[in-house]
């Protein structure tokens, strides 16, 4: 069972099967969906790529007329998820949530898939970082925090996510921008971005860089506050954290992103359906006011500016990575 | 499956030998003073010490029998096992090896023939009789599939005979 | 003050909000008690339901569902060695020592009866002091998680009956599995072998399932005569809890008092409450040799702390949004979503909502009472059936229940193998509870010490000298030291004796 392509091969093969009892006569027709269809998420139920996913399928599932079953496929720290989406039949009746995970697994070799590996369909929400500190720490803005750090490089620590995990990264990318390197903050591993706000706040280290969402409760307690993020223009539900172009005049952006993608070799009727179908999803006010209510930034790109999105995206990780020490080559 | 002290402590240490030399192998890490290298090492050191003193005899004076207390009175009775013949091995062995018979066969024939095999065979390694067996077998698994695959929405693999829900 | 507290009430007793508890109830019950499906897996498969809810509704189907799921884990623990979470791990063999004596519903009782009391206890303690717990919290850096965890790992010896070299041996056996995979400080891949599905590591569930329900199945099948249990008829159930309440005080308060502080604390949770309520109950009791032949003091401890840990466990997530457990993060996710963002705001511009989670808390835990003991009385009938019905199914049950938590095979590949290894521990003397410790303390050990070092830029001057770091070492060296006291001593008196004869 080691080898996941050919378990991923059995499992969508039964699936065909099963298909084949039930809708034989229905099976040429281009009536897609005529079954129910499977949303593999690669993160355990509970989760923001769980509670995205489920909503996007609730939505689908109330327009198109068939079930929309979620599958929390987990394990491998996403790896099992992401494979399972790949490998299953291309047939429109398996789907999934990737999530800006598989645009760095491959760096760090644990895994041949990348976004090539996927008929994208539809990016659905992207989130970028923000640097949180302490709120009666000494920096009051982000300028004071980037002169700190150049004239006292390795004397601050950083924390957010598990080391090379998409916030870590973001710090490097940051860092690199400024013309500075990786270690000149060093990043203390965390269980995630509650824990490291938690550290933040409890005096262990010093700056979190982590979605503002996530940083939310915290920055309202008064015991953090958010200097700048990292993105192309300023959160609308976050008016006042102003951007890194616009306060130290770097034009750095990164985020951790949500996409709807299929295995590839879709029917391109099917896909082109789905994303239609998406898009709908998209716009409906169910999907806005529950990504408002949590917190969640929206962003659209249907299929081939998805796949041009994570093309861009994989390729600045690859740097990023690399100016870390946590590409493989 | 009673061994001795002496081979359970050995193979602790020899374990602990293996993850301490395997994790002296991992290359450390940039930024990290202390890097994924030490903590297997931590522990493969423990287990080598530990293995050692099992197998030296050292604090068996404080098992007691495996023993379970009766009833009323409070007094207590050694646990009675078979002696340990092939058929003893065999029944020992088969939930593991139906374990591992769900994951081969699920996917392929469907949970609810695989259920059929699982909960039959267990029936009749317990000394039911085969009518009793095969009822078991014939309806405890639409119960499970109803309870999983309808309630709780876990995708069971439908196979050759899926269920009408 | 009082209006809000009357617009909290009215808030509560809505039709809506109130079958919401109940079907919730029901619900938690039900799911908590098969085997191999845990109270947070309970509580994730509601949220798509929460969607069509009322706010209030919403988050009273999660509580109410999790305190429910969290109680009725205890039931296969009890009934079959079968733990439903890794909390009731601690006391499991204590539970099942009282089945086996005749005693299942007592077992059972006591596990509902102070389970609700210290839900009661730990919800007046949110009441009264959230903000001064939740600044407690902010006193825990990873300098004093190291240490939390090292004392919790220090357990191993004492819940288990069994020489203390295989105790720790077990225990370290634990560790080095939870040492495999990514999921570490360094994010580096270890123990993987090339396997894809290793990378995630080995998660608590499918070694607790292996090592405790397989395991056991596995036991009973060598046994030629299955051991009879005596059936004893009870008269009340709750009859015999109002005894055990009045004659073990301290035990409780003991219970209630650790199980609110670990719960306070994002991460340790209401696993490692039940474990250190165990040890402590045995540590400081007067009959320590009685326990794990099915002894109700332990038990009682134990139980008072976990319900405990679970309400207190709100506190960091209803004030600051950072989850103490995994139901908890599910929880403030539900939270969010219906415009109840946790936070100071939520205490003062929404007192009313919050009053209302208050009153729903206390709810939950007094219709558990009643709803437990219907299901208490159903399910002991469990043992009254032919040994292979439920034997036969509850194979079944590993298979799909650890399946289900992951939706991979592979986890049902973990439970067999770990199946075995509990087989062959457990008959060699090697307590199983102790491995399961080191598999959920593990990772906290090693990402506490790792990340301590990297802010301390290596020093270790930080692990002793931060005052609360301090006192938890000053505690864990007494521990650590204790037994070698003891024994001197016990040689001492046992030098003298001659000499006084």
């Amino acid at each position: 069972m080691t080898d996941l392509t050919r378990r991923g091969f059995v499992a969508s093969a039964a699936a065909a099967a099963t298909a084949g009892v039930i809708a034989k006569p229905a099976i040429a027709q281009s009536a897609w969906p005529n079954r129910p269809v499977t949303v593999v998420v690669p993160w355990g139920a509970g989760g923001g790529t769980d509670a995205t996913a489920r909503i996007v399928s609730s939505i689908l599932e109330k327009n198109l007329g068939q079930p929309f079953n979620v599958v929390n496929r987990t394990g491998g720290s996403g790896v099992v998820g992401h494979s399972a989406i790949a490998t299953a039949a291309p047939d429109g009746y398996t789907i999934g949530m990737i999530t800006v995970e598989i645009t760095m697994m491959h760096h760090q070799g644990l895994t041949d898939l990348k976004h090539s590996s996927y008929t994208p369909l539809a990016l659905m929400n992207e989130d970028p970082p923000g640097v949180q500190v302490k709120a009666d720490g000494p920096f009051k803005d982000i300028k004071q925090l980037a002169d700190f750090i150049k004239a006292n490089p390795g004397k601050l620590k950083a924390s957010g996510t598990g080391q090379g995990g998409i916030w870590h990264l973001a710090l490097v990318g940051w860092l690199n921008a400024m013309g500075l390197k990786a270690d000149a903050v060093p990043w203390v591993p965390s269980n995630g971005a509650a824990p490291a706000m938690q550290d933040l706040a409890a005096g262990g280290i010093d700056l979190v860089t982590c979605s503002v969402p996530e940083g939310k409760a915290m920055i309202d307690a008064g015991r953090a506050r958010s200097l700048a993020i990292m993105a192309a223009q300023r959160n609308p539900l976050f008016p006042d954290v102003p951007t890194l172009n616009e306060t130290l005049g770097i034009n750095y952006s990164v985020g951790a992103w949500r996409g709807i993608a299929g295995p590839k070799g879709m029917p391109a009727d099917v896909a082109a359906k789905l994303t239609a179908e998406l898009k709908k999803a998209y716009d409906s006010n169910e999907f806005k006011d529950f990504m408002k209510a949590r917190g969640f930034g929206t962003v659209w790109a249907p299929a081939q500016e998805f796949d041009a999105f994570m093309a861009k995206g994989d390729a600045s990780m690859a740097s990023a990575m690399k100016a870390a020490g946590l590409a493989k080559s | 499956m009673q061994i001795s002290d002496r081979i359970s402590g050995g193979g602790l240490a020899a374990l602990g030998l293996v993850a301490f030399i395997y994790g002296s192998k991992l290359p450390p890490v940039r930024g990290q003073p202390v890097g994924p290298e030490v903590f297997p090492m931590v522990v493969g050191a423990g287990l080598m010490i530990f293995g050692v003193l099992i197998a030296l005899g050292i604090g068996r004076s404080f098992e007691g029998a495996n023993e379970v207390v009766a009833a009323e009175d409070g007094t207590t009775v050694e646990e009675k096992s078979a002696p340990f013949d092939l058929l003893t091995a065999f029944k020992v062995a088969l939930p593991p090896a139906l374990l591992l018979f769900y994951v081969f066969f699920s996917e392929r024939i469907g949970f609810i023939p695989t259920a059929f095999v699982i909960v039959s065979s267990m029936c009749l390694a317990l000394g039911a009789r085969w009518k009793a067996a095969l009822l078991m077998g014939l309806f405890a698994p639409p119960v499970i599939h109803l309870i999983f695959a309808k309630m709780l929405r876990v995708p069971l693999p439908a196979g050759l005979l899926p269920m009408p829900w | 003050m009082l209006d809000t507290l009357f617009e909290g009430f009215r808030l509560v007793f809505q039709t809506d909000v109130l079958i919401a508890i109940i079907g919730a109830s029901i619900y938690g019950l039900v799911v908590g008690s098969l085997p191999g499906l845990s109270a947070t897996m309970a509580t994730a498969l509601l949220v798509p339901v929460t969607f069509y809810m009322s706010p209030i509704a919403a988050v009273a189907t999660i509580i109410a569902a999790s305190a429910m799921a969290i109680f009725s884990g205890d039931i296969p623990g009890c009934l079959l060695r079968i733990p439903g979470t890794p909390a009731s791990a601690a006391y499991t063999d204590e539970a099942f020592a009282m089945t086996k004596k005749g005693e299942a519903e007592t077992a059972l009782g006591i596990c509902l009866w102070f389970s609700a009391l210290g839900g009661i206890i730990g919800t007046i303690s949110l009441i009264v002091m959230a903000p001064l717990l939740a600044e407690m919290a902010f006193k825990f850096s990873t300098f004093e998680y190291f240490w939390l965890a090292f004392l919790g790992l220090m357990c191993a010896t004492l819940v288990a009956r069994s020489s203390p070299p295989k105790a720790i041996a077990a225990m370290f056996l634990g560790l080095l599995v939870s040492c495999v995979g990514i999921e570490n400080p360094a994010g580096t891949p270890r123990f993987t072998f090339g396997m894809t599905d290793l990378l995630g590591g080995i998660e608590v569930i499918p070694v607790l399932v292996g090592v405790f329900a397989v395991a056991e199945i596995m036991r009973g099948m060598a046994l030629k005569d299955p051991p009879k249990i005596p059936h004893r008829k009870f008269g009340s159930i709750l009859k015999g809890q109002w005894e055990l309440t009045k004659t073990h005080k301290p035990q409780q308060v003991r219970g209630n008092i650790v199980g609110i502080i670990i719960g306070v604390l994002p991460g340790a949770g209401a696993d490692m409450a039940a474990w250190v309520s165990y040890a402590m109950a045995k540590r400081f009791s007067k009959t320590p040799e009685k326990f794990g032949t099915g002894h109700p003091e332990g038990l009682i401890e134990a139980g008072a702390s976990n319900n405990a840990s679970l309400a207190s466990g709100w506190v960091p997530s209803l004030l600051f949004g950072i989850p103490g457990d995994t139901i908890t993060a599910i929880a403030i996710g539900v939270l969010y979503m219906k415009g109840l963002n946790p936070g100071p705001t939520l205490f003062t511009e929404k007192a009313s909502s919050m009053y209302a989670l208050y009153i729903i808390f206390i709810i939950a835990n007094i219709i558990m009472i009643p709803l437990g003991i219907m299901m208490i009385r159903a399910s002991s009938t469990v043992l009254r059936l032919p040994r292979y019905t439920v034997m036969s199914v509850i194979v079944l049950l590993c298979a799909v229940g650890s399946f289900a938590t992951g939706n991979n095979l592979f986890l049902v590949v973990l439970v067999a193998i770990f199946g075995v290894i509990g087989y062959v521990m457990e008959k060699n003397g090697y307590p199983v509870a102790a491995l399961v410790l080191g598999v959920v303390m593990g990772t906290m050990v090693e990402q506490s010490f790792v990340t301590s070092l990297i802010k301390s830029d290596g020093s270790i001057i930080p692990f002793f000298s931060r005052p609360v770091a301090a006192v938890l070492a000053a505690m864990t060296f007494a521990a650590l030291l204790w037994p070698a006291v003891v024994w001197l001593m016990k040689k001492r008196r046992a030098a003298l004796e001659p000499a006084a004869r």
